[in-house]
């Protein structure tokens, strides 16, 4: 019973991959626990538990935003009034065209200036901003997701077929379609997002961390496995990877000695393959 | 004439969809076979003839696996002498060919031409309209879905017309006709009916025509009188799931028929002297004018009137603009010019829609609309259907279930049934609980397209009877049907509305 069960949910390759995910992480901390001293893994938990927390707000602001701009959207279209309705697109076509990773960092200059200012100091809240900027240079997904989808519904008789019945609009868009009808649509988009949060957040904390910005640095930011990469005993460990072309020996000793940068790297591409792959196999669970 | 019988269970996912025992098929006879959207005929149809794919589903006939049933002689025997004509022609025709190709490919290659097949389903029309559709490539608004049915009727006269070219075959072959003139107006069904029995008439063959449309069998019973004794009416019904094949005597349906007229006034409800509605006879739409006429020749325009406890049927070939016009009545499409009185208020083309959210939607009128499949939520349970409908904040279970009741067996509205999602109920339930949520508001106006779509007898005489009761309460119907026999005696002369579409 038990092995039928296992043997189900390993067919699904989204739980597969998701159990791959875990497992590895847990083999990685087990290994980083042994053998890796005790400073360096309390920063590297610290800063994989930072990029989980963020990853996960930015979806759930993705999600709130996107959702209440696509149906705002969607309702404003229909009024008679169409003023609300252009300068509502207008300014999601101006965020649509700030690159993201550029967007970010203007984001956290001003996060920058609040925790000079002292105005800024709780390390969470400091995560709840930067999980905003990033939330607001990726959530224009879920509003084109949300008005596909509603739009979708539109055109078929599903929706008009409520509202001769004379249920509310709101209902309609909100409950018929978006909860009853999309929720599949709309989390496939949200592990996407996730996956995008986790590779940005690591992007700009590297960018930041390395110094391209003069005003804002790795040292007044909570540690991120962005930032934590960045760090210099972090980038002699990557590069001791290099080593292994000439004199594979070392790889014993990447493995034991190397192992702050390297679990940090292995965190960030095995975690992005992982969500990558469950991406996949939730599409074609749902047959989306 | 002996018959074929066999056993049928087919599954998919551990959920039975189909169980039958003595599923029979009259040898040499044409077979009508009847029953509610859903309930499996097609499904059983497609097993018995060899075509469902035995990796997808579980299926044994006769209690052997499909497998063993495939190499067995009767599915070679169908398929080699007979064809089947899918219900949806959409998805029998191949995109990537012309029809042309497509009336040739196979064993159809050997068959005779198909000329006078052609001029006998398009009557009436040029040669040279038709020789131009056998060189499209089939998309799907083109040709139009009647033409596109009509065209696989050609192929399978053309597999007819080789069969009975040949010598017989030893095992009987078996041509189906799955809906076979869902698209078609009363015209060409009768036409195809004409073309089927002469040939059957040469020589007999097994023929299983199923169907939703019960007023054939008056049609066959007139005018093909003379085949009584070889055409079989049979009725698809389930029992506590389990399928059964039933007898239906034809004179269940014309005795019903008989007994139709239109419902008596409304009585202790003040008929008012203006009409619910007043629709003027011209309007634009999509670059078209459409008129509303008094007869079928469109000759006098007038504007169609309901009123109260009236019930008012508005009639036109396939594709004219029916549902458009409803659709414009509903707010739903906007057109260049149109006009319609309700009650004190005038609604234009350039009313805004916030007064159909605001005083009509679910408040004067409603709607039910023609695809129960697309016009209900398929992740709502059925209770849930009944959710967020105005002017009963919040629906009692009872209220709900009593009104269930009267198009389902009472016995299966229960707890079980209330959260079965939609999705998971068949065709001909979805159609009733789509009927349902339109019936249970208090609108004075109701609009009903195609309300006896995929319903078996004993719906449609319960759809007939729940209809006049809404009219003996004073509410105005507006009718769409192609189900004129039914409909002619429920509705007066006087309440018949034509719709012409112009340039």
């Amino acid at each position: 019973m038990i092995a039928t069960k296992l043997g189900e949910f390993y067919r699904d390759k989204d739980k597969r991959w998701l159990s791959i995910w875990v497992a590895g992480l847990l083999a990685l901390w087990i290994w980083d626990l042994v053998f890796l001293n005790a400073p360096a893994l309390a920063r590297i938990e610290a800063a994989f538990v930072n990029t989980l927390y963020a990853g996960a707000l930015v979806v759930f602001m993705s999600l709130v935003f996107g959702w209440a701009a696509g149906v705002g959207l969607h309702f404003l279209d229909e009024a008679r009034n169409r003023s609300p309705y252009i300068v509502l697109t207008f300014f999601l076509n101006v965020i649509r065209s700030i690159p993201q990773i550029v967007g970010i960092l203007i984001g956290y200059v001003v996060i920058t200036f609040f925790i000079e200012q002292e105005a800024l100091q709780n390390q969470y809240a400091q995560l709840f901003w930067m999980s905003f900027v990033i939330s607001l240079f990726v959530f224009l997904e879920v509003v084109d997701l949300v008005r596909d989808r509603i739009r979708y519904f539109a055109a078929s008789d599903f929706y008009p077929a409520m509202l001769c019945c004379g249920i509310r609009e709101s209902r309609i868009v909100n409950i018929e379609v978006l909860w009853k009808n999309s929720r599949a649509h709309l989390i496939h988009k949200l592990i996407a997002i996730f996956g995008s949060a986790i590779f940005l957040q690591c992007s700009i904390d590297f960018i930041i961390s390395v110094g391209l910005s003069t005003d804002v640095s790795s040292t007044n930011f909570p540690v991120t496995l962005g930032s934590l990469l960045a760090k210099m005993d972090s980038k002699q460990d990557i590069l001791a990877i290099g080593s292994l072309f000439g004199d594979l020996s070392v790889f014993g000793r990447l493995l034991t000695e190397h192992l702050q940068g390297v679990s940090v790297a292995v965190v960030i591409v095995f975690s992005l393959l992982c969500i990558y792959q469950i991406s996949n196999g939730f599409v074609k669970r749902n047959s989306l | 004439m002996s018959d074929l019988s066999f056993n049928i269970r087919i599954a998919v996912g551990g959920r039975t969809l189909v169980d039958i025992d003595h599923f029979r098929i009259r040898e040499n006879a044409v077979t009508f076979l009847f029953g509610e959207s859903g309930i499996g005929k097609s499904l059983i149809s497609r097993a018995l003839f060899g075509l469902l794919a035995p990796e997808e589903y579980t299926i044994t006939v006769n209690g052997e696996p499909y497998e063993s049933y495939l190499c067995g002689p009767w599915p070679a025997a169908f398929q080699k002498n007979g064809f089947f004509v899918f219900q949806e022609p959409s998805t029998h025709l191949n995109p990537l060919l012309t029809i042309k190709n497509q009336l040739h490919e196979g064993s159809l290659a050997q068959a005779p031409d198909e000329a006078p097949i052609l001029r006998q389903l398009w009557s009436g029309m040029e040669d040279k309209t038709v020789r131009g559709l056998l060189e499209v490539f089939p998309k799907p608004y083109r040709p139009s879905g009647g033409e596109k049915q009509r065209m696989l009727l050609v192929m399978a006269f053309k597999k007819l017309e080789m069969m009975l070219a040949g010598s017989p075959p030893d095992r009987p072959p078996l041509f189906v006709f799955d809906e076979p003139t869902g698209s078609l107006d009363n015209h060409f069904r009768d036409l195809f009916l004409a073309m089927l029995f002469s040939r059957f008439r040469q020589r007999a063959f097994s023929v299983l025509l199923i169907s939703h449309d019960y007023s054939m069998i008056s049609h066959v019973q007139r005018a093909h009188a003379d085949l009584t004794g070889s055409i079989a009416y049979k009725e698809l019904v389930s029992h506590a799931g389990l399928l059964a094949l039933q007898d239906f005597l034809p004179e269940t349906y014309l005795n019903w028929l008989n007994r139709q007229h239109p419902a008596p006034p409304a009585t202790g409800i003040m008929v008012e002297s203006a009409p619910l509605v007043t629709v003027e006879s011209k309007v634009e739409v999509f670059g078209r004018t459409l008129a509303i006429t008094r007869d079928r020749s469109a000759r006098s325009e007038v504007p169609m009137e309901i009123n109260r406890g009236s019930m008012v049927y508005l009639k036109a070939p396939s594709g004219t603009g029916k549902t458009t016009i409803v659709k414009l009545m509903m707010g739903l499409a906007s057109g260049s010019r149109f006009r319609m009185a309700l009650g004190t208020m005038t609604v234009t083309e350039t009313t805004p829609r916030e007064v159909w959210r605001k005083r009509i939607w679910g408040k004067q009128m409603t709607m039910v609309f023609q695809h129960a499949d697309e016009a209900l939520n398929p992740h709502s349970t059925v209770e849930e259907t009944f959710h967020g409908l105005p002017s009963r904040k919040k629906q009692m279970r009872e209220d709900i279930t009593r009104t269930l009741r009267e198009l389902f067996d009472p016995e299966d509205v229960t707890e079980e049934f209330l959260k079965k999602e939609v999705r998971l109920l068949s065709g001909g339930q979805k159609q009733r609980l789509n009927l349902l949520r339109g019936l249970f508001l208090d609108t004075d106006i109701l609009i009903v397209d195609e309300p006896l779509n995929g319903l078996d007898f004993e719906s449609t005489t319960k759809v007939i009877s729940m209809l006049q009761k809404k009219q003996e309460a004073g509410k105005g119907i507006l009718l769409i049907s192609h189900n004129e026999e039914i409909f002619d005696r429920q509705v007066p002369r006087e309440h018949v509305f034509y719709l012409k579409a112009g340039p």
